[in-house]
Protein backbone atom coordinates (compact mmCIF):
# COMPACT_ATOMS: atom_id res chain seq x y z
CA UNK A 1 0.00 0.00 0.00
CA UNK A 2 1.41 3.39 -1.03
CA UNK A 3 2.01 5.81 1.80
CA UNK A 4 0.99 9.45 1.38
CA UNK A 5 1.63 12.41 3.69
CA UNK A 6 -1.00 15.17 3.63
CA UNK A 7 0.16 18.56 4.92
CA UNK A 8 -2.92 20.74 5.36
CA UNK A 9 -3.95 23.09 8.18
CA UNK A 10 -7.64 23.37 7.33
CA UNK A 11 -9.63 20.64 9.13
CA UNK A 12 -12.32 20.35 6.46
CA UNK A 13 -9.87 20.04 3.59
CA UNK A 14 -7.74 17.59 5.58
CA UNK A 15 -10.81 15.45 6.16
CA UNK A 16 -11.72 15.59 2.46
CA UNK A 17 -8.24 14.59 1.23
CA UNK A 18 -7.90 11.94 3.96
CA UNK A 19 -11.28 10.32 3.24
CA UNK A 20 -10.93 10.34 -0.54
CA UNK A 21 -7.36 8.98 -0.50
CA UNK A 22 -8.11 6.37 2.19
CA UNK A 23 -11.12 5.19 0.22
CA UNK A 24 -8.82 4.77 -2.78
CA UNK A 25 -6.62 2.40 -0.78
CA UNK A 26 -3.77 4.67 0.16
CA UNK A 27 -2.09 4.66 3.55
CA UNK A 28 -2.55 8.29 4.62
CA UNK A 29 -0.64 10.19 7.31
CA UNK A 30 -1.72 13.68 8.46
CA UNK A 31 0.45 16.70 9.29
CA UNK A 32 -1.22 19.99 10.27
CA UNK A 33 1.77 22.33 10.10
CA UNK A 34 5.19 22.63 8.45
CA UNK A 35 7.27 21.56 11.45
CA UNK A 36 5.09 18.51 12.07
CA UNK A 37 5.47 17.61 8.39
CA UNK A 38 9.27 18.04 8.54
CA UNK A 39 9.59 15.67 11.50
CA UNK A 40 7.40 13.06 9.85
CA UNK A 41 9.32 13.20 6.57
CA UNK A 42 12.61 12.95 8.51
CA UNK A 43 11.57 9.81 10.41
CA UNK A 44 9.29 8.03 7.98
CA UNK A 45 9.29 6.99 4.34
CA UNK A 46 6.53 8.32 2.10
CA UNK A 47 5.73 7.64 -1.55
CA UNK A 48 4.12 11.05 -2.08
CA UNK A 49 3.46 14.35 -0.29
CA UNK A 50 0.30 16.46 -0.74
CA UNK A 51 1.33 19.92 0.40
CA UNK A 52 -0.59 23.11 1.16
CA UNK A 53 1.63 26.19 0.96
CA UNK A 54 0.24 28.53 3.62
CA UNK A 55 0.88 26.65 6.84
CA UNK A 56 1.40 27.48 10.50
CA UNK A 57 4.89 27.33 12.06
CA UNK A 58 6.66 26.77 8.72
CA UNK A 59 5.17 27.40 5.29
CA UNK A 60 5.46 25.04 2.32
CA UNK A 61 8.30 26.99 0.69
CA UNK A 62 10.40 26.91 3.88
CA UNK A 63 9.63 23.24 4.38
CA UNK A 64 10.96 22.26 0.92
CA UNK A 65 14.03 24.47 1.39
CA UNK A 66 14.77 22.94 4.80
CA UNK A 67 14.47 19.42 3.38
CA UNK A 68 16.95 20.34 0.66
CA UNK A 69 19.34 22.17 2.97
CA UNK A 70 19.50 19.27 5.40
CA UNK A 71 19.80 16.66 2.63
CA UNK A 72 16.74 14.79 3.77
CA UNK A 73 15.36 12.28 1.31
CA UNK A 74 11.78 13.13 0.31
CA UNK A 75 9.38 11.83 -2.36
CA UNK A 76 7.51 13.72 -5.11
CA UNK A 77 5.42 16.67 -3.94
CA UNK A 78 2.00 17.75 -5.24
CA UNK A 79 1.13 21.26 -4.09
CA UNK A 80 -2.57 21.96 -3.49
CA UNK A 81 -2.88 25.68 -2.76
CA UNK A 82 -5.53 28.38 -2.66
CA UNK A 83 -3.03 30.85 -4.13
CA UNK A 84 -4.21 31.27 -7.70
CA UNK A 85 -1.72 33.92 -8.84
CA UNK A 86 0.73 32.86 -11.57
CA UNK A 87 3.62 34.17 -9.47
CA UNK A 88 2.81 31.78 -6.59
CA UNK A 89 2.70 28.84 -8.98
CA UNK A 90 6.00 29.78 -10.65
CA UNK A 91 7.68 30.20 -7.27
CA UNK A 92 6.55 26.74 -6.17
CA UNK A 93 7.47 25.05 -9.47
CA UNK A 94 10.93 26.59 -9.21
CA UNK A 95 11.46 24.47 -6.04
CA UNK A 96 11.12 21.30 -8.09
CA UNK A 97 7.63 20.13 -7.17
CA UNK A 98 5.75 17.80 -9.52
CA UNK A 99 2.33 19.47 -9.78
CA UNK A 100 0.61 22.65 -8.65
CA UNK A 101 -3.15 22.32 -8.21
CA UNK A 102 -5.26 25.35 -7.36
CA UNK A 103 -8.11 25.03 -4.88
CA UNK A 104 -10.93 24.24 -5.40
CA UNK A 105 -9.72 21.02 -6.95
CA UNK A 106 -11.62 18.54 -9.07
CA UNK A 107 -11.52 15.28 -7.06
CA UNK A 108 -11.28 13.05 -10.13
CA UNK A 109 -8.44 15.10 -11.56
CA UNK A 110 -6.73 15.10 -8.15
CA UNK A 111 -6.90 11.29 -7.92
CA UNK A 112 -5.59 11.01 -11.47
CA UNK A 113 -2.58 13.22 -10.64
CA UNK A 114 -1.90 11.23 -7.44
CA UNK A 115 -2.01 7.97 -9.36
CA UNK A 116 0.32 9.28 -12.09
CA UNK A 117 2.89 10.37 -9.54
CA UNK A 118 2.87 7.00 -7.83
CA UNK A 119 3.31 4.85 -10.90
CA UNK B 1 20.91 129.00 4.48
CA UNK B 2 22.42 125.59 4.50
CA UNK B 3 19.36 124.60 6.45
CA UNK B 4 17.13 124.26 3.37
CA UNK B 5 19.65 122.02 1.63
CA UNK B 6 19.83 119.71 4.63
CA UNK B 7 16.08 119.62 4.91
CA UNK B 8 15.70 118.88 1.21
CA UNK B 9 18.31 116.12 1.38
CA UNK B 10 16.47 114.53 4.27
CA UNK B 11 13.20 114.82 2.39
CA UNK B 12 14.75 113.30 -0.75
CA UNK B 13 15.90 110.39 1.38
CA UNK B 14 12.45 110.05 2.89
CA UNK B 15 10.75 110.14 -0.51
CA UNK B 16 13.14 107.59 -2.03
CA UNK B 17 12.74 105.18 0.85
CA UNK B 18 9.08 105.91 1.49
CA UNK B 19 5.90 104.53 0.07
CA UNK B 20 5.34 104.12 -3.63
CA UNK B 21 3.69 106.82 -5.72
CA UNK B 22 0.57 104.79 -6.17
CA UNK B 23 -2.24 106.75 -4.51
CA UNK B 24 -3.54 110.28 -4.16
CA UNK B 25 -2.39 110.13 -0.52
CA UNK B 26 1.22 109.98 -1.70
CA UNK B 27 0.79 113.24 -3.63
CA UNK B 28 -1.02 114.93 -0.77
CA UNK B 29 1.75 114.00 1.71
CA UNK B 30 4.35 115.05 -0.83
CA UNK B 31 2.73 118.46 -1.32
CA UNK B 32 2.53 119.06 2.45
CA UNK B 33 6.12 118.01 3.07
CA UNK B 34 7.65 120.02 0.23
CA UNK B 35 5.62 123.02 1.21
CA UNK B 36 6.63 122.66 4.85
CA UNK B 37 10.39 122.73 4.28
CA UNK B 38 9.87 125.91 2.25
CA UNK B 39 8.07 127.67 5.16
CA UNK B 40 4.61 126.59 4.04
CA UNK B 41 4.81 128.29 0.68
CA UNK B 42 2.15 127.38 -1.86
CA UNK B 43 2.98 124.24 -3.78
CA UNK B 44 1.21 122.58 -6.69
CA UNK B 45 1.86 119.42 -8.62
CA UNK B 46 0.39 118.93 -12.08
CA UNK B 47 0.30 116.02 -14.41
CA UNK B 48 0.13 116.24 -18.17
CA UNK B 49 -2.48 113.86 -19.40
CA UNK B 50 -2.93 113.86 -23.14
CA UNK B 51 -3.44 117.54 -23.87
CA UNK B 52 -4.97 118.38 -20.48
CA UNK B 53 -3.14 119.47 -17.37
CA UNK B 54 -4.49 117.89 -14.20
CA UNK B 55 -3.81 119.11 -10.71
CA UNK B 56 -2.66 116.10 -8.71
CA UNK B 57 -2.34 117.88 -5.39
CA UNK B 58 -1.46 121.22 -3.88
CA UNK B 59 -1.32 123.20 -0.65
CA UNK B 60 -1.38 126.72 0.65
CA UNK B 61 -0.56 127.92 4.18
CA UNK B 62 0.19 124.32 5.23
CA UNK B 63 -3.21 123.02 4.18
CA UNK B 64 -4.25 120.89 1.22
CA UNK B 65 -6.26 122.59 -1.48
CA UNK B 66 -9.39 120.55 -1.78
CA UNK B 67 -12.22 120.39 -4.26
CA UNK B 68 -10.31 121.83 -7.12
CA UNK B 69 -11.64 121.40 -10.62
CA UNK B 70 -9.67 120.78 -13.74
CA UNK B 71 -10.53 124.17 -15.25
CA UNK B 72 -10.38 126.05 -12.01
CA UNK B 73 -6.64 125.89 -11.74
CA UNK B 74 -4.53 128.32 -9.90
CA UNK B 75 -2.15 129.58 -12.49
CA UNK B 76 -3.04 132.33 -14.78
CA UNK B 77 -0.75 131.14 -17.46
CA UNK B 78 2.09 128.65 -17.78
CA UNK B 79 4.58 128.42 -20.56
CA UNK B 80 7.19 125.79 -21.03
CA UNK B 81 9.86 126.66 -23.54
CA UNK B 82 7.50 129.10 -25.20
CA UNK B 83 4.76 126.48 -25.44
CA UNK B 84 1.69 127.53 -23.57
CA UNK B 85 0.83 124.75 -21.15
CA UNK B 86 -2.36 126.25 -19.82
CA UNK B 87 -3.94 129.43 -18.56
CA UNK B 88 -6.62 130.21 -16.07
CA UNK B 89 -8.55 133.16 -14.79
CA UNK B 90 -8.11 132.82 -11.08
CA UNK B 91 -4.83 133.80 -9.60
CA UNK B 92 -5.11 133.49 -5.88
CA UNK B 93 -2.34 131.21 -4.85
CA UNK B 94 0.85 132.02 -6.60
CA UNK B 95 3.01 135.06 -6.14
CA UNK B 96 5.34 136.80 -8.54
CA UNK B 97 8.23 134.66 -7.33
CA UNK B 98 7.24 131.30 -8.59
CA UNK B 99 9.50 128.39 -9.47
CA UNK B 100 8.28 125.86 -12.03
CA UNK B 101 10.06 122.52 -12.13
CA UNK B 102 9.55 119.87 -14.76
CA UNK B 103 8.61 116.35 -13.83
CA UNK B 104 10.53 114.47 -16.46
CA UNK B 105 12.65 111.44 -17.12
CA UNK B 106 15.17 112.03 -19.87
CA UNK B 107 13.37 114.43 -22.18
CA UNK B 108 9.90 113.16 -21.64
CA UNK B 109 7.91 115.65 -19.56
CA UNK B 110 4.93 114.27 -17.70
CA UNK B 111 4.13 117.03 -15.20
CA UNK B 112 5.14 120.17 -13.31
CA UNK B 113 5.85 121.15 -9.74
CA UNK B 114 5.16 124.75 -8.87
CA UNK B 115 6.43 126.50 -5.77
CA UNK B 116 5.52 130.07 -4.98
CA UNK B 117 7.69 132.32 -2.80
CA UNK B 118 6.74 135.55 -1.13
CA UNK B 119 10.18 136.91 -2.00
CA UNK B 120 12.95 136.11 -4.45
CA UNK B 121 14.11 132.50 -3.66
CA UNK B 122 17.71 131.96 -2.73
CA UNK B 123 20.10 129.88 -4.80
CA UNK B 124 19.97 127.14 -2.15
CA UNK B 125 16.21 127.14 -2.30
CA UNK B 126 16.28 126.84 -6.09
CA UNK B 127 18.83 124.00 -5.87
CA UNK B 128 16.76 122.23 -3.25
CA UNK B 129 13.61 122.59 -5.36
CA UNK B 130 15.27 121.31 -8.54
CA UNK B 131 16.65 118.30 -6.64
CA UNK B 132 13.25 117.60 -5.20
CA UNK B 133 11.63 117.77 -8.64
CA UNK B 134 14.13 115.22 -9.97
CA UNK B 135 13.49 112.97 -7.00
CA UNK B 136 9.73 113.18 -7.39
CA UNK B 137 10.07 112.47 -11.12
CA UNK B 138 12.17 109.43 -10.38
CA UNK B 139 9.82 108.24 -7.63
CA UNK B 140 6.74 108.50 -9.86
CA UNK B 141 8.35 106.77 -12.83
CA UNK B 142 9.87 104.17 -10.53
CA UNK B 143 6.42 103.26 -9.38
CA UNK B 144 4.94 103.36 -12.87
CA UNK B 145 7.62 101.09 -14.20
CA UNK B 146 8.80 99.05 -11.24
CA UNK B 147 5.47 99.16 -9.48
CA UNK B 148 3.67 97.77 -12.47
CA UNK B 149 6.50 95.32 -12.94
CA UNK B 150 6.31 94.36 -9.26
CA UNK B 151 2.55 93.87 -9.51
CA UNK B 152 3.01 91.70 -12.57
CA UNK B 153 5.83 89.81 -10.88
CA UNK B 154 3.70 89.31 -7.78
CA UNK B 155 0.78 88.12 -9.91
CA UNK B 156 3.10 85.73 -11.71
CA UNK B 157 4.53 84.50 -8.43
CA UNK B 158 1.03 84.05 -7.02
CA UNK B 159 -0.06 82.18 -10.15
CA UNK B 160 3.06 80.06 -9.96
CA UNK B 161 2.52 79.24 -6.28
CA UNK B 162 -1.12 78.50 -6.97
CA UNK B 163 -0.13 76.20 -9.82
CA UNK B 164 2.49 74.50 -7.65
CA UNK B 165 -0.03 74.03 -4.88
CA UNK B 166 -2.60 72.63 -7.30
CA UNK B 167 0.03 70.29 -8.70
CA UNK B 168 1.00 69.22 -5.20
CA UNK B 169 -2.63 68.55 -4.33
CA UNK B 170 -3.11 66.54 -7.51
CA UNK B 171 0.10 64.61 -6.81
CA UNK B 172 -1.04 63.88 -3.26
CA UNK B 173 -4.45 62.77 -4.48
CA UNK B 174 -2.84 60.65 -7.18
CA UNK B 175 -0.58 58.96 -4.63
CA UNK B 176 -3.52 58.36 -2.32
CA UNK B 177 -5.57 56.91 -5.17
CA UNK B 178 -2.69 54.64 -6.17
CA UNK B 179 -2.44 53.43 -2.59
CA UNK B 180 -6.19 52.83 -2.41
CA UNK B 181 -6.02 51.00 -5.73
CA UNK B 182 -3.14 48.85 -4.52
CA UNK B 183 -5.00 48.05 -1.31
CA UNK B 184 -8.10 47.22 -3.33
CA UNK B 185 -6.22 44.83 -5.62
CA UNK B 186 -4.52 43.18 -2.66
CA UNK B 187 -7.89 42.87 -0.96
CA UNK B 188 -9.45 41.32 -4.07
CA UNK B 189 -6.58 38.84 -4.45
CA UNK B 190 -6.85 37.95 -0.75
CA UNK B 191 -10.63 37.55 -0.91
CA UNK B 192 -10.23 35.24 -3.86
CA UNK B 193 -7.67 33.22 -1.90
CA UNK B 194 -9.66 33.07 1.34
CA UNK B 195 -12.84 31.97 -0.45
CA UNK B 196 -11.08 29.13 -2.23
CA UNK B 197 -10.28 27.20 0.94
CA UNK B 198 -13.90 26.59 2.11
CA UNK B 199 -15.04 26.23 -1.50
CA UNK B 200 -12.53 23.40 -1.94
CA UNK B 201 -14.26 21.50 0.87
CA UNK B 202 -17.77 22.24 -0.46
CA UNK B 203 -16.99 21.18 -4.02
CA UNK B 204 -14.84 18.26 -2.88
CA UNK B 205 -17.38 16.76 -0.47
CA UNK B 206 -20.27 17.14 -2.92
CA UNK B 207 -18.15 15.52 -5.62
CA UNK B 208 -17.28 12.67 -3.26
CA UNK B 209 -20.99 12.19 -2.55
CA UNK B 210 -22.10 12.37 -6.19
CA UNK B 211 -19.46 9.81 -7.22
CA UNK B 212 -21.26 7.51 -4.74
CA UNK B 213 -17.99 6.20 -3.35
CA UNK B 214 -19.53 6.17 0.11
CA UNK B 215 -22.79 4.56 -0.95
CA UNK B 216 -25.81 5.21 -3.15
CA UNK B 217 -27.97 8.35 -2.97
CA UNK B 218 -31.71 8.64 -3.46
CA UNK B 219 -33.21 10.81 -6.22
CA UNK B 220 -33.72 13.92 -4.07
CA UNK B 221 -30.20 13.65 -2.59
CA UNK B 222 -28.78 13.38 -6.11
CA UNK B 223 -30.72 16.46 -7.20
CA UNK B 224 -29.53 18.49 -4.19
CA UNK B 225 -25.91 17.47 -4.68
CA UNK B 226 -26.15 18.65 -8.30
CA UNK B 227 -27.63 21.97 -7.07
CA UNK B 228 -24.75 22.40 -4.60
CA UNK B 229 -22.28 21.74 -7.41
CA UNK B 230 -23.93 24.21 -9.81
CA UNK B 231 -24.03 26.90 -7.12
CA UNK B 232 -20.43 26.20 -6.13
CA UNK B 233 -19.29 26.53 -9.74
CA UNK B 234 -21.26 29.76 -10.04
CA UNK B 235 -19.48 31.03 -6.91
CA UNK B 236 -16.11 29.86 -8.23
CA UNK B 237 -16.78 31.69 -11.50
CA UNK B 238 -17.30 34.91 -9.59
CA UNK B 239 -14.20 34.37 -7.43
CA UNK B 240 -12.18 33.81 -10.60
CA UNK B 241 -13.57 36.99 -12.15
CA UNK B 242 -12.56 38.97 -9.06
CA UNK B 243 -9.07 37.49 -9.22
CA UNK B 244 -8.86 38.20 -12.97
CA UNK B 245 -9.81 41.83 -12.61
CA UNK B 246 -7.34 42.32 -9.75
CA UNK B 247 -4.63 40.69 -11.88
CA UNK B 248 -5.51 42.89 -14.85
CA UNK B 249 -5.48 46.03 -12.72
CA UNK B 250 -2.19 45.12 -11.09
CA UNK B 251 -0.75 44.37 -14.57
CA UNK B 252 0.00 40.86 -13.27
CA UNK B 253 -1.78 39.00 -16.03
CA UNK B 254 0.43 36.74 -18.14
CA UNK B 255 -0.07 36.61 -21.89
CA UNK B 256 1.14 33.28 -23.30
CA UNK B 257 0.37 33.19 -27.02
CA UNK B 258 1.08 30.21 -29.21
CA UNK B 259 -0.22 28.65 -32.43
CA UNK B 260 -3.74 27.55 -31.60
CA UNK B 261 -6.68 26.06 -33.44
CA UNK B 262 -9.77 28.25 -32.90
CA UNK B 263 -11.96 25.36 -34.07
CA UNK B 264 -10.67 23.10 -31.32
CA UNK B 265 -10.95 25.86 -28.69
CA UNK B 266 -14.54 26.65 -29.70
CA UNK B 267 -15.58 22.99 -29.68
CA UNK B 268 -14.14 22.55 -26.20
CA UNK B 269 -16.00 25.60 -24.86
CA UNK B 270 -19.19 24.39 -26.57
CA UNK B 271 -18.86 21.18 -24.55
CA UNK B 272 -18.36 23.08 -21.31
CA UNK B 273 -21.52 25.19 -21.84
CA UNK B 274 -23.59 22.19 -22.93
CA UNK B 275 -25.42 21.87 -19.55
CA UNK B 276 -26.30 25.61 -19.61
CA UNK B 277 -27.67 25.27 -23.17
CA UNK B 278 -29.70 22.20 -22.27
CA UNK B 279 -31.14 23.93 -19.24
CA UNK B 280 -32.74 26.63 -21.46
CA UNK B 281 -33.18 24.38 -24.51
CA UNK B 282 -31.01 26.71 -26.57
CA UNK B 283 -29.46 25.60 -29.84
CA UNK B 284 -25.82 26.53 -30.43
CA UNK B 285 -24.91 26.78 -34.10
CA UNK B 286 -21.19 26.80 -34.91
CA UNK B 287 -20.28 27.84 -38.45
CA UNK B 288 -16.59 27.53 -39.14
CA UNK B 289 -15.30 29.02 -42.39
CA UNK B 290 -11.82 28.90 -40.98
CA UNK B 291 -9.91 25.73 -40.25
CA UNK B 292 -6.40 27.10 -39.83
CA UNK B 293 -4.22 28.24 -36.95
CA UNK B 294 -4.01 31.62 -35.28
CA UNK B 295 -1.54 33.18 -32.86
CA UNK B 296 -3.35 33.61 -29.54
CA UNK B 297 -3.36 32.64 -25.86
CA UNK B 298 -5.37 29.41 -25.81
CA UNK B 299 -6.69 29.71 -22.26
CA UNK B 300 -7.61 33.39 -22.71
CA UNK B 301 -9.19 32.78 -26.11
CA UNK B 302 -11.42 30.21 -24.43
CA UNK B 303 -12.19 32.57 -21.56
CA UNK B 304 -13.29 35.30 -24.01
CA UNK B 305 -15.50 32.80 -25.79
CA UNK B 306 -16.91 31.34 -22.57
CA UNK B 307 -17.77 34.81 -21.20
CA UNK B 308 -19.59 35.81 -24.39
CA UNK B 309 -21.45 32.51 -24.84
CA UNK B 310 -22.55 32.36 -21.20
CA UNK B 311 -23.79 35.97 -21.53
CA UNK B 312 -25.62 35.05 -24.73
CA UNK B 313 -27.29 32.13 -22.92
CA UNK B 314 -28.15 34.33 -19.97
CA UNK B 315 -29.89 36.92 -22.16
CA UNK B 316 -31.59 34.48 -24.56
CA UNK B 317 -35.12 33.29 -24.14
CA UNK B 318 -35.96 29.58 -23.77
CA UNK B 319 -35.55 27.59 -27.01
CA UNK B 320 -33.45 30.41 -28.42
CA UNK B 321 -30.64 30.31 -30.94
CA UNK B 322 -26.98 31.28 -30.58
CA UNK B 323 -24.63 31.47 -33.58
CA UNK B 324 -20.85 31.34 -33.50
CA UNK B 325 -18.97 32.16 -36.67
CA UNK B 326 -15.28 31.75 -37.18
CA UNK B 327 -13.82 33.50 -40.22
CA UNK B 328 -10.77 35.03 -41.81
CA UNK B 329 -10.46 38.48 -43.41
CA UNK B 330 -7.03 39.10 -44.95
CA UNK B 331 -4.71 38.12 -42.08
CA UNK B 332 -7.27 39.03 -39.42
CA UNK B 333 -9.22 36.36 -37.58
CA UNK B 334 -12.85 37.25 -36.83
CA UNK B 335 -14.97 35.55 -34.19
CA UNK B 336 -18.67 36.40 -33.87
CA UNK B 337 -21.11 35.39 -31.13
CA UNK B 338 -24.70 36.26 -31.98
CA UNK B 339 -27.87 35.72 -29.97
CA UNK B 340 -31.54 36.50 -30.61
CA UNK B 341 -32.26 37.45 -27.01
CA UNK B 342 -33.47 40.60 -25.29
CA UNK B 343 -30.80 42.90 -26.76
CA UNK B 344 -29.17 46.00 -25.27
CA UNK B 345 -30.54 49.53 -25.58
CA UNK B 346 -28.24 51.81 -27.58
CA UNK B 347 -27.88 54.16 -24.61
CA UNK B 348 -26.14 51.39 -22.66
CA UNK B 349 -23.71 50.33 -25.41
CA UNK B 350 -20.88 52.45 -24.05
CA UNK B 351 -21.13 51.35 -20.48
CA UNK B 352 -21.54 47.58 -20.68
CA UNK B 353 -17.76 47.08 -20.91
CA UNK B 354 -17.25 48.98 -17.66
CA UNK B 355 -16.66 47.22 -14.35
CA UNK B 356 -19.52 46.32 -12.01
CA UNK B 357 -22.22 47.23 -14.52
CA UNK B 358 -25.61 45.56 -14.17
CA UNK B 359 -28.31 46.84 -16.50
CA UNK B 360 -31.56 47.45 -14.65
CA UNK B 361 -33.44 46.94 -17.92
CA UNK B 362 -32.58 43.23 -17.79
CA UNK B 363 -34.63 42.81 -14.67
CA UNK B 364 -37.55 44.68 -16.22
CA UNK B 365 -37.26 42.58 -19.33
CA UNK B 366 -37.88 39.44 -17.35
CA UNK B 367 -34.33 38.18 -17.05
CA UNK B 368 -34.02 36.57 -13.64
CA UNK B 369 -31.80 38.33 -11.14
CA UNK B 370 -28.80 36.06 -11.55
CA UNK B 371 -26.04 37.12 -9.24
CA UNK B 372 -22.90 38.11 -11.08
CA UNK B 373 -19.90 40.30 -10.43
CA UNK B 374 -20.60 42.57 -13.40
CA UNK B 375 -16.98 42.02 -14.40
CA UNK B 376 -17.37 39.55 -17.27
CA UNK B 377 -17.37 42.01 -20.18
CA UNK B 378 -14.75 44.25 -18.55
CA UNK B 379 -12.45 41.22 -18.32
CA UNK B 380 -13.36 40.10 -21.85
CA UNK B 381 -12.44 43.51 -23.24
CA UNK B 382 -9.08 43.44 -21.43
CA UNK B 383 -8.35 39.92 -22.71
CA UNK B 384 -9.14 41.06 -26.26
CA UNK B 385 -6.84 44.04 -25.69
CA UNK B 386 -4.02 41.68 -24.64
CA UNK B 387 -4.37 40.12 -28.09
CA UNK B 388 -4.18 43.62 -29.62
CA UNK B 389 -7.69 42.90 -30.89
CA UNK B 390 -10.94 44.81 -31.05
CA UNK B 391 -14.40 43.96 -29.80
CA UNK B 392 -17.47 45.40 -31.55
CA UNK B 393 -21.03 45.34 -30.29
CA UNK B 394 -24.19 45.34 -32.39
CA UNK B 395 -27.42 45.12 -30.48
CA UNK B 396 -31.04 46.15 -30.67
CA UNK B 397 -33.71 45.85 -28.02
CA UNK B 398 -35.84 42.77 -28.64
CA UNK B 399 -33.76 41.55 -31.59
CA UNK B 400 -30.60 40.28 -29.98
CA UNK B 401 -26.94 41.01 -29.53
CA UNK B 402 -23.85 40.29 -31.58
CA UNK B 403 -20.25 40.59 -30.43
CA UNK B 404 -17.58 40.62 -33.12
CA UNK B 405 -13.95 40.18 -32.09
CA UNK B 406 -11.22 41.02 -34.55
CA UNK B 407 -7.86 39.43 -33.80
CA UNK B 408 -5.69 41.69 -35.95
CA UNK B 409 -2.97 39.94 -37.90
CA UNK B 410 -3.51 36.73 -35.93
CA UNK B 411 -3.88 34.38 -38.90
CA UNK B 412 -0.71 32.38 -39.48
Amino acid sequence: MKKILIVEDNDMNMKLFYDVLSYNNYNVVKAFDGLDAFEKIEHDNFDLIILDMLLPKMDGFSLIKKLKDENIKYPKIIVVSACAMDADKQKALALGIENYLTKPIDINNFLKVVKENLS
Amino acid sequence: MNDILNKSLNLIDEILNGEDAKSDKFYDKLALKISSIFNNQSFLIYFLQDIETVLKSGCKNGKLIKNYKANDTFLSCLYDNKTKIFETKSDKILSDFTLVGRLAIKNSIFGYCILSFDKMPSEDEITAFVSLCSTVSYKIKDYELNGVFKIQLKAMQDAFIEKENALLTVKKQHKKLLEIDKTKNLFLANISHELRTPLNAIIGFSQALSSKIFGPLNEKQNEYIKDIQISSLHLLGMINEILDISKIEANAIKFNPSEISPKQAIEEVANIVEPLLKDKKINLDFKSDFDGLIYADYQKFQQILYNLISNAIKFSNEKGEIEITSAQNANNYILTIKDYGIGIDKKHHNKIFKKFVHLEDNFKNGIKNQSSTGLGLAITKELVKLHKGKINLKSEIGKGTSFEIIFKGAVL
